[in-house]
Parts: C-alpha cells; structure tokens; sequence
C-alpha cells in the first residue's frame, strides 16, 4: 500500500515525455562545465615556473582549473535540480492529482519520496554527460592518477547524497505552500549563496577568510572536495580517506536526517 | 430493509473556530442506493464530503463508513471508497490507461485484474479509443468520464460522485447521468453523489438530503418530497370566459384562480387523482376546452419550500458567495 513505486514511475515517465524537460537537463552539464571552466579560471593570469606552482597551489594540486572544478560543478548541478523537487509538489496540488494521492491508501510520504527519488534518478545521466564533456573540451579534466571505480563510487555517492539533502528541504517547503512564486523565490535566494560559499568553484585560497571560515560548513563543499580529493590524488592516503570518510559520512547523516524529519512532517502535514 | 452503509451522528467541521461548514449532519445511507446530498454552493456538501472520504477530520460527532469509523480507521476507509472529486485529478502527462493503471496500484490490486477492470470501465464510458492518448488531449466531458471510472478501477463498494457534471453542457450531463445508472447497476456500488443541479439529483438519486448551512433540512426520494408540497398545478384554457367561471365551482381541488383570457389555474393535491375528476366535470358540463396542461412540482419548488429562496438565489447572494470564498481560504 505504499504507492512509492508507481509514483516513481509516474514521474520518470512525466521526464522522458517532455522534450524540453529532458535535453535541457542534459545538454545543461556541458553548458556548465564549459562556461564555469573558463570563465573563472584565474591561472590563466599566472606563467613561467613561479606561476604553475602558485596555480597547483591555490588548486589544491589540480594540473588545472576544469579538473579542479568537475567535483563542484557536479555537486552544484545536483543541488540546482534537487531544489526544482518542491516546485513538483506544487504542481500536483495545483493541477488536481494531489487529491487523487491523498484520498487513496498509499503513505503521504511516499508523494513526497516519489519526487525525491525521481530527482536523484534525473542527476545520474547528466553526471555521466558532464564527465565524458569535461574530459573532451580542450585543457579538460584529467585523473592524474587513472579513472578508477573508487572515483565513480565517490562521485555517485556525494551526489546522491547532495540530491537527498536538497530535495528533502525543497519538499518539506513545499508541502504546505501553495504558491508557486513563493518557492522560486525561495530557491532564487538560495541557490547562488550556496553554490558560492562552498569550495565548488574556488578553493579556500582563493577566498576571502571569513567566506573560506563559512565555506567549510556547507554541504556543497564537503560533496566537492571528496569527489576532488579523490580525483586529484587517486589513490588515497590513510589520513586522505579519514578526511574523505568525514565528509561523506557528514552528508550519509544530514542525508539520512532529513529524509526522517521529511516523512515525519509530510504523514501529519500534507494537504491538498 | 437493506444493511445501512454509512451513517453520521451530529457529524460537525468548524474551519478556523468559527465558520461553521457542516452543523450536526445526521445521515443514513443504504447499501447500493444512489444517494443526493442537494444544496446551494457553501452548504456543506463538499465538506461532508470530504469528512467521509477521511480528506479532513471532523470538529465534532462520528461517521461510520462501511463498518469502519473515519477518524479511528481511516485507512481501511480509503481502501474501501472510490471517489470522483470535483476538480480534475488525472494526470495529463500519463495517457488515460496510464491514469487508471497507476491509481489501481495505489490499491495493490493486481496487474491483470486492474488491465481488466480498466477495459471494462474505458469502454463503459465510451473511452476506448482515447485510452491510449494522453490526458492533455482530451475534452472537458472526456475527462470528467476519465474521472468517473479512474475513481472505480479498484471495485470500490462505495463511490462518492462530487458534482459530477459541474460545467458540462446539457448534452454532455445527459449523457454522464446515463454513465452513472449504469455504473450503479452494473458493479453494484454505493453512490453519494452531491450535486447543486436539483434536476440532476431528481434524475439519479434514489433519496436525497437537502442541506443548507451545513444542516439537513430533509429527507426522502424525490417523489416523496415533490409530493410533501401538495401542490400540483393543472392550468386550463376554456373557449369562453363563461366557460371558465363554471370552471370555479368545481369541488374537492385545493383552490381555483382566475388567470383572465378564459384561463384558470386549478391547485391540486396529486394531479395524477385530480386530473380524472376535473375532465368528468367538463363533460358533466360539457364545456370546451382550448389547452390543458399540468405541472408537478420540481425540486426547486421543494428547495424554496424549506429555504424560503430559490436556490439561484442561494447561490447568487453576496453572502453566500463571501462564505464560499472564506471556506475556501479556510481549507487552505
């Protein structure tokens, strides 16, 4: 009686059967890896010997901006999607298929689940599309050390973790509102400031100190220095992957808090 | 005397602790009737409404539905209901069939049983061909067929019809009453049906409840209320005017009123008695009649009887429609 699958089901096929929909989400990772690539990539102001060391410097050891960046532009691509999880909730309220769920004998959770999972489900081919791009533009990512599957574990698991975070807050906004503007707006006000206070694009180096001070609190940093780290140095040292492990296992309990805290408050609060 | 199948006691829902939607509704409804709760928009019926269908929970008093209480057993409700609400519910990205085949999941019923009972509903409705398209496509009366039977997909014993044909044309209600009758018998199910279109409840529902301001003003089968009015109107044209004062001395009818141009408008209590007496006493007479007509009394007639306004009017009062609008906001 849960009615998790079929709703899951609903929406993936809501996704493949909208054209716009679907390529934009896949061309949208390329757009991103190009244009965030070279547009803040500052070491290419930095040359001759001095210059490459301060660019590895203040790119954690990177052998450039794009490989430095792959872990952040990922991490936010899953956050940008993951918050569009509440407007879905919205929409089944305002269209009338809210009603249909709630007079039937599935869990409440479960409407809210269904979008949640759908929305982590949507993240995973344009994860793979903006690896394979930034692999194949110019002066693109490079494992130093080969692509392993230790890299695809890590970066699976930081974003499915980033995706659980962020739908999970989008929809427990959206389980009592009934404006759409009002969620927008929301995640108009949001959606910069934390792709921006995070170590997704710049590193601590580059950043003003209380900015890095406040960086190293948000979840989008600590998804974009794993999937870094581990890109970066390949194999892994001990101290590396306790470093590694904290991060992920910091997002495993915001991640599996959140998700607690959402079917608690969507079984007593949903309406319609 | 068949097995009651739902039944309210002094079933209340006060929204924001002081509009009152529903006022101790008392209610019994027997197993496999069509039954009407009648009443202008903001009576209380869509609220009642969604009190058995365990949407909202109840401020006061209890219902039970198919054996089971809406507060303390909902779920087992829900399993048991279909419902049609008012608004549309179908997804319109999903085809029709898609629609039917992901809500009888909601129920565990299983696949080959649901493709089944999807068929045999599409083509009940006359939705065979559209099944396979999507929602979006449809027009307004497909989509409120769509509706009907998504709200039976999984053999429901008891279905709740809110306002079915609310905004079709006349041709396209005629039809979605047909739909319901043989809905009702052909897979024996229990109909609520509210509906502000009196003619509609008088075509389906076996008994009704009137309901304004959230109370049950009264209760029986259409006919029973039409008759409790006493008040058939048979009107008369004679070819002279002498004709219609012979006309006045007739005995045993309610009251006779001149219409002038050699009318009269003779009230009866059933004109179905009358009618026989009145034509042996213009052959007794041997007067000559130009027209005759006779007009029972519609649920309207009843509706103003106990309401004291029409239910137009009802509905197109300032107050009513300021009520209807803060319920609304109150819902949210």
């Amino acid at each position: 009686m849960s009615g998790l699958w079929p709703l899951t089901v609903r929406e993936l096929k809501k996704w493949v059967r909208n054209p716009t929909f679907f390529f934009t989400g896949l061309i949208q990772p390329i757009f991103w890896i190009a244009l965030f690539g070279s547009a803040f990539d500052i070491t290419k102001f930095f040359t001759g010997p001095t210059g490459s060391a301060a660019a590895s410097y203040i790119l954690d050891g990177a052998p450039n901006y794009i490989t430095y960046i792959v872990g952040g532009v990922l991490t936010t691509m899953g956050l940008f999607t993951a918050m569009f999880a509440g407007t879905q909730i919205i929409f089944d309220r305002r269209l009338g298929p809210m009603g249909r769920f709630l007079s039937s004998p599935i869990r409440r959770s479960s409407i809210v689940f269904s979008k949640i999972i759908s929305s982590v489900i949507r993240i995973l081919p344009q994860v793979v599309i903006l690896v394979v791009a930034a692999y194949l533009i110019p002066n693109g990512l490079k494992f130093p050390h080969g692509f392993t599957i230790v890299d695809v574990l890590i970066m699976a698991t930081a974003i499915i973790l980033i995706a659980f975070i962020f739908s999970s807050i989008f929809s427990v906004i959206a389980t009592r509102m009934t404006n759409m503007q009002s969620i927008f707006g929301i995640v108009n006000l949001v959606n910069l400031p934390l792709m921006f206070v995070s170590y997704a694009m710049f590193s601590r180096q580059m950043m003003a100190n209380w900015l890095g001070d406040v960086a190293q609190y948000n979840p989008v940093s600590w998804s974009a220095e794993a999937i870094r780290t581990v890109i970066i140095n390949g194999s892994l040292t001990a101290s590396q992957w306790t470093q590694v492990g904290q991060w992920l296992g910091a997002l495993a309990a915001l991640a599996a808090g959140l998700l607690l805290l959402t079917a608690y408050l969507v079984e007593k609060e949903i309406r319609d | 005397m068949e097995r009651t199948i739902i039944e309210t006691k002094n079933l209340t829902k006060i929204y924001n602790g002081k509009i009152r939607a529903v006022a101790d509704l008392n209610l019994e409804i027997k197993e496999g009737e069509i039954y009407g709760l009648a009443g202008p928009n903001g009576a209380g019926k869509t609220t009642t409404i969604n009190m058995l269908i365990t949407r909202i929970s109840p401020t006061g008093g209890t219902a039970i539905v198919g054996g089971y209480d809406i507060t303390k057993n909902s779920l087992a409700v829900r399993r048991l209901i279909g419902v049609v609400p008012q608004d549309f519910t179908a997804d319109e990205d999903l085809t029709g069939r898609e629609n039917m085949m992901m809500v009888s999941q909601f129920y565990d019923v299983p696949k080959a049983k649901a493709q089944e009972n999807a068929k045999t509903l599409l083509k009940l409705v006359d939705l065979e061909e559209a099944a396979d398209r999507l929602v979006r496509t449809y027009s307004g009366g497909m989509r409120k067929r769509l509706e009907l039977i998504i709200g039976l997909v999984h053999d429901p014993k008891i279905l709740f019809l809110d306002e079915p044909t609310l905004g079709l044309d006349v041709q396209t209600r005629t039809q979605m009453w047909d739909y319901v009758k043989q809905i009702q018998s052909r897979l024996n199910v229990t109909i609520i049906l509210t509906s502000h279109y009196l003619e509609e409840i008088d075509e389906l529902a076996a008994r009704v409840s009137i309901i304004d301001h959230g109370k049950v003003l009264i209760t029986g089968s259409p006919a029973e209320l039409k008759e409790s009015l006493k008040g058939d109107i048979i009107s008369l044209t004679l070819s002279d005017q002498k004709g219609a004062d012979t006309m006045k001395t007739i005995q045993g009818v309610v009251e006779v009123t001149d219409m002038g141009s050699n009318s009269v408008r003779i009230k009866v209590v059933n004109a179905d008695e009358s009618l026989p007496k009145i034509i042996n006493f213009i052959s007794q007479h041997a007067l000559s009649t130009t027209k005759l007509t006779v007009q029972k009394p519609t649920l309207d007639e009843v509706f103003l009887e106990y309401t004291g306004r029409t239910i137009r009017e009802a509905e197109g009062g300032d107050d009513a429609r300021k009520l209807a609008i803060n319920m609304r906001r109150a819902r949210q």
